[in-house]
């Protein structure tokens, strides 16, 4: 069974394990100050980022103004007859692509301005959550188009990933970017239409429930029909417009609407329909069966929106079910795959007696004897992003130092996002999965293409690697070895390798394996000159690179 | 409403289901429409090389091979009444009420020169019309979760446990269940050059050390392990290690460039566009292109897989769907042709090639608005010139659709399967009974 209780003490190997799982790692000087503190307050503390280790401020202003990616887009293209040029945007400046330059629509800036987030945000937890429900509500960018929308979806994910899981699924119902993916805006069940299954069947499927758990295609069909019309709306301010190619325009900002024929506001729009103020009816009307249980999908009871209730529905008359799928992916993304079936009824009965609260299951959990356990203990392939994130907050400076802020092309994740498509080779191309199913977790990252572009990602990372743009070389990840790697000088090879191992954390790494690295590295006397801190890039390299460096 | 449970027991009910799979096939004659004399299939060659299309998102193939005859056409006109294809002039007739989308580029040729075996109504027990569980199914060749997949299974039994590195790849960047097996996976490849560890990690500066990094490297992969997640990191990554050493790549890590010898679907002297006049998408048509330039550079591969996603046409598929069809049909048809200009020592490359293509299911006979939902019986065709063209296994009776609407499967997936273990990749009957977990009756194209 798995020991729920609640751990009363920890050893700085706990405080790392937890660092790694619930954020994307501490340093050695940070976790010894984390592992100060009593476990249960600080862990309360790390998810609910209170105190002042969690200060946004910092962190803020420098997302506000910096010039964290080199952006090659700044002007727009003016081959259109009659359009006007557009300025370059000079630095420092935010991310292209929400706002007013939305219409940019940058794939690759997007998934910078996330790697980034991910890197500083002094509360990584809730980037850690944000990662776990992209990945659970995965929606896609190739078929949304519209990078400020989905940007909006993974914000909803920071805010409201601690919800209560009911909410939190109403929410995602309602959410732009899912209501295109999953064709919620082109499901027209008004009169004898019928209506459009996909969002019905991938909201239990894929979302709460799980294939063949608890419903059946009556269900599914039943289901669609209540949330038939959902779709949302936007007025003329909130459309992004091309400066260079008026007539391209994208939603920079939406608004959920059940299209029920109802009246829209004047100079307002729907997704599905596109005219201003003009209303058809998608909503169907009546009371459908789900479940067994007749439902008024017209009503607005309680304030909810029409066909509302059946969303809840599925976690007021599925609630085991729900709870099991949940644990499940809760269990595989946090502590283990190797979960007895006793296991995820402890943790399936652990979330309905939250009530779906998961902030309290989430609590529970991460404080848990069955957490810090030793079966638990590396038992996980960890995910690329999270990879290279945690080996860059482990070598690259924070914010917090003089290097660690933000000059022209620092730390190039858009390069690293753009050039070397190197997310989408490591098996994670973040939001933009292939399909609404999203990514398979622990040994699925590994083949022998997503351990080639490990390889490579962090060799830009540990080798210093530098590209060239508009003229001038900026290192993709600016690190430095003789201050941040090694503050202390050390005395030999041993010294070199147990420094490192420290920062990066890899699985226990075979003696004989450790041993012919460091004979290979320095075959004769050890001095820490500059060769041999070219070297310790080298093995830094190797750990990162090693099976048990994949392992977290 | 019928169970499950109940579908099943139909099914046994209606008896004919196995028996008589290749009634319609074998020789084609009463499937070509009229296209005149079908030739001789060429002898299985000695080197024989599949390559696998995965039509992903389940494929609307009604609207592909649509019926144009008897009671079946009737009920897709009703069933069908928007994005029904019923005007003779956008359709090759098959035969056997059968008939071919003209937007289905290229196919209407392969098919009259008899090298397309087309099996309408591939399916399995049990559907639950979930793309993933379908997916997982059909990789596995199995009906319950099995946890490796079909090919897998293969590599597992034919392949060298030491070696062999090369004979599995996939040009996709992921590892689809149906090639892992429980001690030998495919090698995913995505690009032509580029192999060599460690001369391609950095792009503009030279890695230092190389050749100790390279070690370095080695000593980690070989380190033996009890811990899985060791393991199978170290499996991952030693294929990798093994595949840019294996000299089959060539020196530098290079694969021989090739210019190809027709247009692909994408290339700005192909033919074909889409409806708004744009290109096709290359993705399926640069997948193939790799292939051939490593058939071509002579890489010991015997199973290649390859994929074109889109397919998950619940709305907008009157414009999506003919785009589709385009490359996919384009693409292979390029592909095709394409072989015939690449001689190895292994023989002519066209002579060796069975191309298998399938999608997880097919999709609901009743449109919704704009779209299809998801369905159970698919279409599945293999392309080769040892091909026997034609029709196999049963058109699925449209006026006699399960309790939600869709097709009854006709043929089992696992049959198709078996005929390509047996008679393709050369397989013993017993062993390929073996790998699939019973024997399934095999269909005559081969």
């Amino acid at each position: 069974m798995a020991d729920l209780t609640a751990i009363t003490s920890w050893t700085l190997a706990d405080a790392q394990h937890f660092a790694r799982r619930a954020g994307f790692g501490l340093t050695p000087a940070d976790a010894v100050a984390l592992q100060a503190q009593a476990p249960g307050a600080a862990i309360d503390a790390w998810i609910d980022g209170t105190g002042a280790a969690y200060d946004p401020a910092a962190f803020t202003a420098a997302l506000a103004t910096a010039d964290v990616v080199l952006e090659p887009l700044v002007s727009a293209n003016t081959a259109v007859a009659g359009s006007v040029d557009v300025a370059a945007v000079a630095a420092p400046h935010p991310f292209l692509v929400q706002g007013g330059d939305t219409w940019r629509n940058s794939l690759n800036t997007a998934q910078a301005l996330l790697a980034w987030r991910m890197q500083h945000n002094p509360h990584a937890f809730e980037e850690r959550m944000a990662l776990f429900w992209h990945n659970l509500f995965a929606t896609g960018w190739h078929k949304v188009d519209n990078t400020a929308l989905m940007l909006k979806q993974i914000q909803l994910f920071r805010g409201q990933g601690l919800a209560k899981f009911d909410d939190l699924l109403v929410i995602v119902s309602k959410d732009p970017a899912m209501a295109i993916w999953l064709d919620s805006v082109l499901n027209n069940a008004a009169g004898t239409n019928i209506p459009n299954e996909n969002y019905a069947r991938e909201v239990m499927e894929l979302y709460s429930l799980g294939a063949d758990n608890g419903y059946n295609q009556a269900d599914i069909t039943q289901l669609a029909r209540a949330l038939s019309g959902w779709s949302f709306t936007f007025a003329e301010a909130d459309y992004s417009i091309n400066p260079a190619n008026p007539g391209q325009k994208f939603p920079a900002d939406a608004r959920f609407k059940v299209y029920d024929g109802t009246t829209l506001a004047p100079d307002t729009r729907v997704w599905w329909g596109g005219a201003a103020t003009v209303s058809s009816n998608l909503h169907a009307t009546g009371t459908i069966s789900l479940f067994g249980q007749p439902l008024d999908v017209t009503t607005t009871a309680s304030g909810w929106a029409k066909g509302e209730n059946a969303v809840r529905s599925i976690i007021s008359a599925r609630g085991s079910n729900c709870a099991q799928f949940l644990a499940k992916r809760l269990l595989t993304h946090f502590v283990t795959t190797g979960y007895s079936a006793q296991d995820l009824t402890d943790v399936a009965t652990l979330i309905q007696g939250a009530a779906f609260d998961l902030r309290v299951v989430l609590k529970t959990l991460l404080k848990s004897q069955f957490f810090f356990g030793a079966a638990s203990r590396y038992a996980l392939v960890e995910g690329p992003v999270s990879w290279l994130v945690r080996a860059a907050r482990m070598l690259c400076p924070s914010l917090a130092s003089g290097s660690g802020q933000t000059p022209k092309g620092y730390p190039a994740w858009r390069l690293v996002t753009n050039s070397a498509t190197t997310f989408d080779q490591m098996g994670m191309k973040l939001l933009d999965p292939t399909g609404p199913n999203g990514w398979k977790e622990h040994t699925a990252w590994l083949n022998s293409n997503t351990m080639r572009y490990r390889a490579k990602a962090v060799a830009a990372l540990t080798l210093n690697e530098s590209r060239s743009y508009n003229g001038t070389t900026y290192p993709l990840f600016p690190t430095f070895v003789t201050t941040d790697w090694f503050p202390t000088a050390p005395t030999s090879a041993q010294a070199v390798y147990d420094r490192l191992a420290a920062l990066l954390q890899p699985a226990p790494i075979p003696a004989s394996v450790s041993a012919a690295w460091l004979a290979a590295l320095w075959p004769t006397t050890f001095t820490w000159d500059s060769a041999s801190q070219t070297k310790a890039r080298e093995l830094a390299f190797l750990i990162l690179c090693s099976p048990s460096g994949q392992l977290y | 409403m019928t169970t499950r449970r109940e579908f099943i027991q139909t099914l046994g009910a209606t008896g004919a289901l196995l028996a008589g799979l290749d009634a319609c096939g074998g020789g084609g004659s009463s499937s070509s429409g009229g296209s005149g004399s079908t030739p001789t299939p060429t002898p299985t060659p000695t080197s024989p090389i599949l390559v696998i299309v995965n039509i992903d998102g389940g494929y609307d193939w009604l609207n592909v091979t649509p019926p144009n005859a008897g009671t079946n056409l009737g009920v897709y006109q009703t069933k069908r009444a928007a994005l029904g294809i019923t005007n003779p002039a956008l359709l090759t007739d098959l035969g056997s009420g059968m008939a071919l989308n003209k937007d289905f580029t290229g196919m209407d040729t392969l098919h009259s020169l008899g090298h397309v075996a087309w099996i309408p109504g591939i399916g399995m027990p049990n559907p639950n019309l979930s793309h993933f569980t379908s997916i997982d199914l059909w990789g596995q060749g199995a009906t319950v979760p099995a946890g490796n997949g079909w090919l897998g299974r293969f590599a597992d039994t034919a392949f060298s446990p030491t070696g062999d590195v090369l004979r599995g790849l996939t040009v996709t960047p992921d590892l689809p269940v149906m090639l892992k097996g429980a001690t030998r996976s495919f090698v995913s490849i995505t690009s032509a050059g580029g192999y060599v560890f460690p001369a391609y990690l950095l792009s503009s500066t030279a890695v230092p050390d190389a050749t100790t990094l390279e070690t370095g490297w080695g000593t980690a992969l070989s380190a033996s392990s009890t811990d899985p997640g060791y393991l199978a990191a170290a499996q991952a990554g030693k294929l990798f290690f093994d595949a840019q050493n294996n000299p089959a790549f060539g020196t530098g890590g290079t694969l021989t460039a090739r210019t190809t010898t027709v247009p692909y679907p994408g290339d700005a002297t192909y033919p074909v566009l889409k409806l708004s006049g744009a290109a096709l998408s290359t993705s399926l048509s640069a997948q193939l292109k790799l292939i051939a330039q490593m058939i071509a550079a002579g890489l010991p591969a015997q199973v290649y897989f390859s994929r074109l996603g889109g397919w998950d046409t619940h709305s907008n598929q009157a414009v999506d769907h003919p785009n589709l069809q385009r490359a996919l049909g384009g693409s292979i048809k390029a592909f095709y042709d394409d072989l015939a200009a690449i001689t190895t020592t292994a023989g002519i490359a066209q002579d060796r090639v069975l191309i298998l293509a399938y999608s997880e299911f097919g999709r609901r006979v009743q449109e919704n608005n704009g779209g299809t939902d998801h369905g159970t019986a698919g279409l599945a065709f293999c392309v080769g010139k040892s091909v026997k063209g034609g029709l196999y296994g049963g058109y699925p009776d449209l006026t006699s659709l399960d309790s939600n609407g869709n097709m009854k499967y006709t043929t089992d997936f696992r049959s198709l399967y078996a005929t390509v273990l047996d008679h393709w990749l050369g397989q013993a009957t017993s062993t390929t009974d073996t790998l699939l977990g019973s024997a399934y009756p095999r269909l005559g194209f081969l």
